[in-house]
């Protein structure tokens, strides 16, 4: 994100590479910049950005586009490696917070709050993957790691619609 | 109201990581009165082993969604005191605006979504954007502007990519510096009205005051005496309140001010330095230099009748507002510095030395220490890392002990409002490394 136009689309990697399987959204958003930079998935009107763990930061990526894409570790009671397509009205947020801490984020309560204040895309895609483990670990496990392709095919699906 | 009381504000997960507040009165004894950090250990320092010097600060960065700057930044001047490397003027300069986008970007976010919603009685930003749009709306638009400033100056909002040891890998041009300075200072005006919508409810703040040690950065690097940057987040030595002008700590004598220990009601561990607990943030850069606030940044400390002489742990999101203004006014001195001398890349040179190094720099909600060991052939082989947070966990107990007595006759909703305020006067990272969703499908 510059000053300046921002380009329609935008695929939002989230998470924590350093957390093991939390870290899917930031592996597969590195991976698509690497084929759209050598020009084998459009880029003309898509920005592919790293979120990490900004949370409330996604306000402002998203904002100002007509779509947003955002993949993500879910908890969704699936099996492991499992890749699911969801728009945030498919679903309701279980996940428990405290509210003590800004650092604790429910990205469906951003996407809440970007709509109360008229700074939502038109259109907002989920993709979430099912971890096996979530702990300090810098690498994916597996199914994840040997499906990342897998995952790219259903993103590039989303892309070229 | 009942004399037992009950309150246990918890979490069971410990992949993420929560704060507890538990207090339990019987007939009108306080019999527990506790603040817990259940957080499973994250291991950071194990992962930097074996890992390259220039590897480390992107490896931290993930530690903290919200200070990966901060972090960035001192595990990066960690390395360079290790490997004895010194940065030009200019790229000191721009890790200054890099970290300001910091400050103001934390500062607004932790005042404006997590403390203002408390001060209109609403749960959350949410139903307050709904109940005060205009107020949220110009709390966005700061934020933005930080978050805009970020992104130039580290490559992206968080978890920077421009920072290397012994210099920058970009550098923004004299246009993208002019840009920055007209968007700082159209954002001057909403930031003052940000503050005016604070103090129009700055009366809901909990009237509580605990003194206690602050301990905070202070300036010596000679490149900024006399200008707004002698107000410390970035070089100088280790103060407090308590040192009086004397007996300061120089950056590589942190684990001697910190003095890290374990407590049976938490996983995270605990600091003292002269007192029993100690407090970091904008409260205690507040307190150590004051008068070294730019003139944005007095106007809101008058406004707030914020004085040296507050102890209220609450008014730490008012010092927080101070420092708002400070950080905008210093980085338009920066830019304008910048500007005249002209800006442009510069090559990084590095020779690998064995050896360990120190450096601490103030992260928006506190002093922030790191520490690294490498060989010869620059991989590392130890690191130690002390967030704010930790250096905060003992103050918070400290600050409970007191609370809870003073209000408990307020009843039991009213004083878990207050601690819960009290934990978001701090807002401790303490869940900030995983952000997953967890959700159930609408069949």
């Amino acid at each position: 994100m510059t000053f300046g136009q921002v380009k329609k689309t935008i695929v939002v990697g989230l998470g924590n590479p350093i957390m093991a399987d939390e870290g899917i959204g930031t592996v597969l958003v590195d991976e698509l910049s690497k084929l759209a930079a050598a020009g084998k998935l459009a880029s003309e009107n898509i920005e592919y950005y790293d979120g990490g763990c900004g949370g409330m930061y996604l306000l402002h990526t998203i904002a100002e586009r007509q779509k947003a894409i955002l993949i993500d570790c879910c908890l969704m009671g699936t099996e492991p490696g499992t890749i699911r397509r969801f728009t945030p009205d498919d679903v309701n947020s279980v996940k428990k917070m405290a509210h003590l801490s800004l650092h604790e984020v429910d990205i469906l309560k951003v996407i809440e709050l970007a709509k109360q204040l008229g700074q939502c895309p038109d259109e907002i895609v989920i993709f979430g993957i099912e971890p096996v483990k979530i702990e300090p670990q810098m690498h994916l496990n597996e199914p994840l790691k040997s499906r990342l392709g897998d995952y790219i095919t259903e993103i590039r699906k989303e892309l070229e619609k | 109201m009942s004399k037992n009381i009950n309150i246990n504000v918890h979490h069971l997960t410990r992949v993420e990581g929560h704060g507890n507040i538990v207090v339990n009165i019987k007939d009108r004894t306080i019999e527990k009165c506790e603040w817990q950090v259940p957080e499973a250990p994250r291991f950071f320092e194990a992962m930097v082993r074996g890992r390259r010097y220039d590897d480390i600060q992107t490896i931290v960065s993930r530690i903290c969604g919200i200070c990966s700057i901060s972090h960035s930044l001192v595990a990066t001047k960690a390395v360079e005191d290790a490997l004895g490397l010194k940065v030009t003027e200019q790229t000191d300069m721009v890790r200054h605006l890099m970290h300001y986008s910091e400050q103001l970007q934390s500062h607004v976010l932790h005042v404006g979504y997590l403390v203002a919603p408390d001060l209109f009685g609403e749960k959350s930003v949410v139903p307050l954007a709904g109940k005060a749009t205009e107020a949220v709306l110009k709390i966005v638009k700061c934020h933005r502007v930080a978050n805009q400033m970020s992104a130039l100056l580290a490559g992206r909002i968080t978890h920077p990519i421009t920072l290397t040891p012994g210099g920058m890998t970009r550098v923004p041009t004299e246009e993208e510096l002019k840009n920055l300075k007209a968007t700082l200072e159209d954002c001057v005006p909403d930031l003052v009205d940000v503050c005016k919508v604070v103090l129009s409810v700055a009366g809901n703040l909990p009237n509580f005051e605990r003194e206690t040690e602050y301990v905070s950065l202070k300036q010596t690097n000679p490149l900024y005496k006399g200008t707004l940057s002698e107000y410390s987040f970035y070089h100088g030595d280790i103060t407090s309140t308590d040192c009086n002008g004397s007996g300061d700590m120089p950056v590589d004598k942190w684990e001697s001010v910190a003095n890290e220990y374990v407590v049976n009601q938490s996983t995270a561990k605990w600091c003292k330095w002269h007192r029993e607990s100690y407090f970091a943030g904008a409260l205690a850069r507040y307190k150590n230099q004051s008068k070294f606030l730019s003139p944005l940044a007095k106007q809101v400390e008058k406004m707030f009748g914020l004085t040296p002489k507050t102890y209220n742990p609450f008014m730490n999101n008012v010092a927080q507002l101070a420092e708002a203004a400070h950080v905008v006014e210093a980085s338009l001195e920066i830019i304008d510095k910048l500007l005249t001398k002209g800006i442009k890349p510069e090559k990084v040179d590095v020779a690998l030395r064995a050896g360990r190094g120190y450096a601490g720099i103030e992260a928006p909600r506190g002093i922030l220490f790191h520490a690294y060991e490498f060989d010869k052939n620059g991989e590392c082989t130890w690191g130690n890392c002390c967030i704010p947070t930790n250096q905060n966990h003992a103050n918070i107990q400290k600050d409970f002990e007191k609370l809870v007595p003073q209000f408990m006759d307020e009843g039991e909703d009213a004083l878990r409002q207050k601690m819960e305020m009290l934990v978001r006067a701090y807002d401790p990272c303490i869940s900030c490394s995983t952000h997953m969703l967890n959700v159930e499908f609408i069949k």
